[in-house]
């Protein structure tokens, strides 16, 4: 019997030697470092981009980007998601609204925004539209499921309106919200970037990207989707344990 | 306390619960209403607490916003420990009050406890005793009793006649309607008091 540490390597440590094997022997058949360069080809730019401080500081500032979209959409969201509960003339207009925004494809808002804001700030504004729509609907779907009995019993028992929305809105609304605003950070991390490259800003990782591309640095092209794979995947995860931190401390 | 309950109609769609339900409530100590399920005893009690609104009629004796209603369902917040429960209802000057209406209901020591770990006894208790935290000049309680065995809901009983309070509940155990001190049957629906 394996002990537990053992074996959550293994379930990492296999599949990912399994598909960079079938990675290497794809670039070995392509044999074209412009089509498909290969895992140890993208390592090494990787490591070499790394030495340069611009490589830090697009990484630095595409995430400072994205989160702000991230916390203006999650704030909008909740804020809107309880308007539109409690108020039949704000969920009579925004509701549609909202909708609209969420059926919309990213691109289409992109060169919407690039028209409206600023090259460095259509970013945060596309994550944050994003954002919005997702943090909506699962908040939205929270609030209507709060057990009727509960309220029945907040009223019988004279609670105050915000003692109402502490200790009971706010528990019932919180497993939605979370699992909401999970699937919300991985749309403005990809709607973020997807910004970037299409209205490069200084510094960014959608510019370095898009630089990238043109140059055809196909390996440089690998090597910032890798970073942006492992800082989506490594920030989520922290996302997640913060908010089940905060869940028990509850 | 007498309740003067005159005319009182309520129907839910097209079962008429309550129709000109008139009745002089005498509620000193302990009074118990009994009945068949379904015949209109909730309802009744539900108006009294001021959680149903009679299509007509009228209710004097007492103010619904002081009275305290125990449901039949715990209705208890999961995401509170079982102390948490009666602070929630005490008033920040009487939260030195808890430890009593924990002792009262037996849940001394499970201050910390979530309301997935009590039992199904436990769980009542907890729920009536947050109801008389919440107290009152009537305490309205319906089937109080459900899962708490036979000798602690006696226990229960006395503990309630001491700390003075008149009670309302509605109950179908012999031994708990023979230790209250007036008890009216009804039938129904359409409620109707027994002779």
């Amino acid at each position: 019997m394996c002990p537990e540490p053992v074996k959550k390597l293994i379930r990492i440590a296999i599949p990912l030697a399994f598909w960079l094997g079938v990675w290497q022997l794809a670039a070995m058949a392509v044999d074209l470092e412009l089509m498909l360069p290969t895992p140890a080809r993208v390592l090494t730019s990787l490591l070499t981009m790394a030495g340069t401080d611009t490589f830090w500081l697009s990484a630095l500032f595409t995430l400072v980007r994205v989160f702000l979209g991230l916390l203006l959409g999650t704030a909008l969201g909740v804020l809107l998601a309880f308007l539109t509960r409690f108020a039949s003339w704000a969920n009579l207009l925004l509701s549609p609204a909202i909708r609209v925004i969420r059926a919309t494809p990213v691109v289409s808002f992109i060169l919407l925004v690039y028209l409206w804001v600023t090259r460095e700030n259509i970013p945060g504004v596309i994550a944050a539209m994003m954002v919005l729509p997702v943090v909506w609907s699962s908040v939205s779907g929270g609030l209507s499921s709060v057990d009727s009995q509960l309220l029945e019993l907040a009223r019988a028992y004279r609670f105050s309106r915000w003692k109402t929305l502490c200790l009971i809105y706010l528990p019932s609304v919180r497993p939605h919200f979370i699992s909401g605003f999970l699937t919300a950070f991985g749309l403005a991390w990809k709607s973020g970037v997807a910004a970037e490259v299409l209205c490069p800003p200084k510094l960014a990782i959608g510019s370095r990207i898009q630089q990238a591309r043109m140059a055809l640095e196909t390996a440089d092209l690998f090597a910032w989707t890798l970073v942006i794979i492992v800082l989506s995947l490594s920030l989520e995860a922290l996302l997640r344990h913060l908010l089940k931190a905060g869940e028990v401390r509850v | 306390m007498t309740l003067e309950l005159q005319d009182l109609c309520l129907s839910y769609g097209e079962k008429q619960v309550l129709d000109h339900f008139s009745l002089e409530l005498v509620c000193d100590g302990l009074t118990a209403l009994t009945g068949p399920s379904g015949c209109g005893k909730t309802t009744l009690m539900r108006v009294i607490g001021g959680l149903e609104q009679p299509a007509a009629g009228h209710l004097s004796g007492v103010a619904p916003e002081r009275t305290a209603f125990l449901f039949q369902e715990n209705r208890l917040l999961p995401w509170r420990t079982v102390e948490q429960h009666i602070l929630d209802v005490l008033p920040r000057d009487r939260r030195g009050e808890c430890a009593r209406y924990l002792a009262l209901a037996e849940l001394t020591g499970e201050e910390r406890t979530c309301p997935a770990a009590l039992s199904g006894g436990m769980a009542r208790r907890l729920a009536l005793a947050r109801c008389i935290a919440l107290g009152g000049d009537l305490l309205l309680l319906d089937e109080p009793f459900t899962g708490v065995d036979g000798e602690r809901a006696q226990r229960l009983l006395r503990r309630l006649r001491e700390q003075g309070t008149p009670v309302l509940l509605v109950s179908h155990e012999p031994e708990v309607l023979s230790a209250c001190d007036r008890v009216y049957a009804f039938n129904g629906p359409p409620l109707t008091l027994l002779p």
